[in-house]
């Protein structure tokens, strides 16, 4: 049964999301490959993969290249690719770049806002920067490119929500209305300093200017003013974003691992999805405990093991005992893993699979195809 | 300030070193910083919320958000309640406040360090203050925001509080920075990235590395080679040997990559051990915190 390679088959666009750790970007890779053994042109865009799963893709460097996995990375796989195989790492200081300098009206503009103190603070550290760039690359890609299938690994997250969220906050920020009352005395003097000085009537900039010092507030100005104009394109562009996550040939895939934090976290992901009517294709409960002892009957004890232990090599009771133990711990994280699960099933309606803990981390493409075979 | 990738135990090992502080005897505070709060719920007790609660005898807990600090912050600034509150009550300047970066990190940061410095009767208020930071990228943006602040803010109330506030967090008497690891790959590679950023970036004293969740090393070579064939076996034997196979399995990689962050970070390191517990709560935390009692980080040999 692979009932979340199913639900995907179909679709132009899956974007990988939950909390961070989960496995994100094995799955979203994992989905990305089989599409392109079976012979489709795929991209996967990855945000920030371990370095022996980049390794696997060929992927050496930032900087937004699309590069395509070579053959004999494949060969060596003992697999063969009916189709291609593309990767590609995030840029999000580059995305942003190229996102300015496409609304920025004149060259002057542009390198205003790009030397701007402020600009370059959030195009790496402002709070969900990294998210909004995810989207605007995906929208960029869909767009622009005629891959068959684009799969979106989203940003580590502490909160999975906040990929969702992001776009809105940044725009909120650019499009800051109280921020443009406030500066708007001193926006265009260049000289917030003095001009809050001279406001008769600026007891609340002054207030404020006493609160964050002047200089931030001037880089505010300053940096709100380069964007003056830009706003409305940004926003357009955002609700583009927006309305292209909600057409049926996209599909959300949830990854999450069986710890009850990132249950949580998909169960509320997957709320707010349905509330916005984005297409949620499945689910995937990575990195689960096997059952190996089904069924109601006791677990073995020490002693049920020592006698085919002593058939098969000689048995110590040191050793029956720790097997028993083992099994017995194994068994106990097993029960409690499924019964978080079953919760998280109940909740959500979608087609779920749910892929054993392997026995080493996925590394390269044999281990990607293997765990495709689980989806 | 214990800090480290999401999802590796920061709260639980910051709830263990306050039970430890609590146990010593000493009043300790512990500070979520605008997080979905555990801590308290960690030890059994209800949360605290925006507001300093007892969650056990000595041992208190605080979530601080950004709107509360935003306003206790203010009115010490501003000394005047009426004054904050005619000014950044205004539903316009709320709304501006919002978009000032770095102002959420700072407020949050100066709550937690004022409570660090403050007195009663001449006596410290706190003897310890545990930070449960946020997850490495977040915690290094807020633990840059002083030393931001002092590079471009010119003189001033905010330029003073930067001040104090750096001269604490680099003061080694008084302030330590733990990580908190996995012995896993994307842990561990994160925790010497976030290692190599507090020393060239930050400055903030390096103290501890807690490597949270080892597997122990339960059969011995012999066993182990003996468990592949004995895992094809029917039950009870079978089922028992593959469980103690993907046992192996696990130490074996979490022993390499302990020996990776250990050669690569440098620091007084605690291995924790894997807890066989379903339900994370206070037994558990109890068992961390008899864990760091019973090896407290020390250099490696």
């Amino acid at each position: 049964m692979t009932p979340v390679r199913d639900t995907t088959a179909g679709r132009r666009i899956v974007v990988c999301v939950g909390s961070g750790g989960v496995g994100k970007t094995t799955v979203a890779a994992a989905i990305a490959l089989d599409r392109a053994l079976a012979g489709g042109r795929v991209l996967v865009c990855t945000i920030d993969p371990a370095r022996r799963l980049a390794n696997a893709l060929g992927l050496t460097s930032l900087g937004n290249v699309e590069s395509r996995v070579p053959d004999h990375k494949f060969a060596e796989a003992g697999l063969r690719a009916k189709g291609e195989l593309h990767a590609m790492m995030l840029d999000v200081k580059r995305t942003w770049d190229d996102l300015v300098a496409r609304h920025a009206p004149d060259p002057a503009r542009r390198e205003r806002i790009l030397k701007n103190r402020l600009y370059q603070q959030m195009s790496s550290a402002l709070a969900g920067s990294q998210e909004y760039m995810a989207m605007e690359k995906l929208y960029e890609l869909a767009t622009d490119r005629d891959y068959d299938l684009i799969v979106l690994d989203t940003p580590p997250t502490a909160h999975a929500l906040d990929f969702l969220d992001a776009p809105d906050r940044i725009l909120d920020f650019l499009g800051n209305d109280a921020a443009r009352v406030l500066l708007a005395p001193a926006i265009g003097a260049g000289k917030l300093g003095l001009r809050l000085a001279q406001l008769g009537g600026g007891y609340v900039a002054k207030t404020l200017a006493r609160f964050t010092g002047q200089a931030a507030l001037s880089d505010l100005g300053d940096f709100l003013q380069g964007f003056q104009g830009m706003y409305e394109g940004f926003k357009d562009r955002a609700g583009a974003v927006r309305a292209l996550l909600s057409r049926p040939e996209v599909g959300f895939v949830l990854v999450t691992s069986p710890s009850p934090i990132s249950i949580d976290e998909a169960m509320a992901f997957h709320e707010r999805l349905h509330a916005e009517s984005m297409p949620v294709a499945g689910l995937v409960a990575n990195r689960v405990t096997p059952d190996l002892w089904p069924g109601a009957a006791p677990l073995p004890s020490p002693e049920d093991l020592a006698s085919p232990l002593g058939e098969r090599g000689g048995n110590d009771r040191g050793f029956a005992r720790r097997l028993a133990e083992t099994l017995a711990e194994h068994q106990m994280l097993a029960a409690a893993e499924r019964r978080a699960l079953e919760r998280l099933f109940e909740a959500v309606s979608a087609p779920y699979a749910v892929v054993p803990r392997l026995e080493s981390d996925v590394h390269d493409l044999r281990g990607l195809a293997r765990l495709a075979e689980r989806l | 300030m214990v800090t480290g990738k999401g999802g590796v135990g920061k709260s639980t090992v910051s709830a263990a070193l306050a039970v430890l502080a609590a146990r010593a005897g000493k009043r300790v505070l512990v500070c979520e910083v605008n997080a979905r709060e555990r801590i308290a719920p960690l030890l059994g007790a209800p949360p605290a919320g925006a507001q300093i609660r007892e969650a056990r005898p000595g041992l208190f807990t605080l979530n601080v958000t950004p709107p509360d600090a935003m306003r206790e912050y203010g009115i010490m600034v501003l000394k005047f309640r009426t004054i904050y509150d005619a000014v950044f009550e205004n539903r316009l300047v709320r709304h501006f406040l919002r978009v000032i970066p770095s102002l959420a990190e700072l407020v949050m940061l100066g709550k937690i360090l004022f409570e660090a410095k403050s007195e009663e009767r001449g006596r410290p208020r706190w003897d310890v203050v545990i930070v449960d930071a946020p997850a490495t990228g977040h915690a290094v943006q807020l633990l840059r925001v002083p030393s931001a602040l002092l590079d471009t803010v010119p003189a001033g109330p905010l330029r003073g509080d930067a001040e104090w506030m750096q001269a604490l967090l680099l003061d080694p008497a008084r302030t330590a920075l733990a990580i908190v690891t996995l012995p896993e790959e994307m842990p561990v590679n994160e925790a010497i990235d976030l290692d190599a950023q507090v020393r060239s970036e930050l400055g903030v004293p390096r103290a501890a590395l807690f490597v949270n969740a080892m597997p122990e090393a339960r059969f011995t070579h012999e066993e182990e080679a003996r468990l592949e064939s004995l895992a094809g076996e029917p039950p009870p034997l079978g089922p028992a040997a593959a469980a103690a196979r993907l046992q192996a399995l696990r130490a074996e990689q979490a022993q390499r990559y302990l020996a990776r962050a250990r050669a690569a970070l440098d620091l007084p390191t605690t291995v924790l051990p894997l807890l066989p517990v379903a339900e994370w709560g206070a037994a558990a935390v109890e068992r961390i915190a008899d864990a760091i009692a019973a090896a407290p980080p020390e250099p490696a040999p």
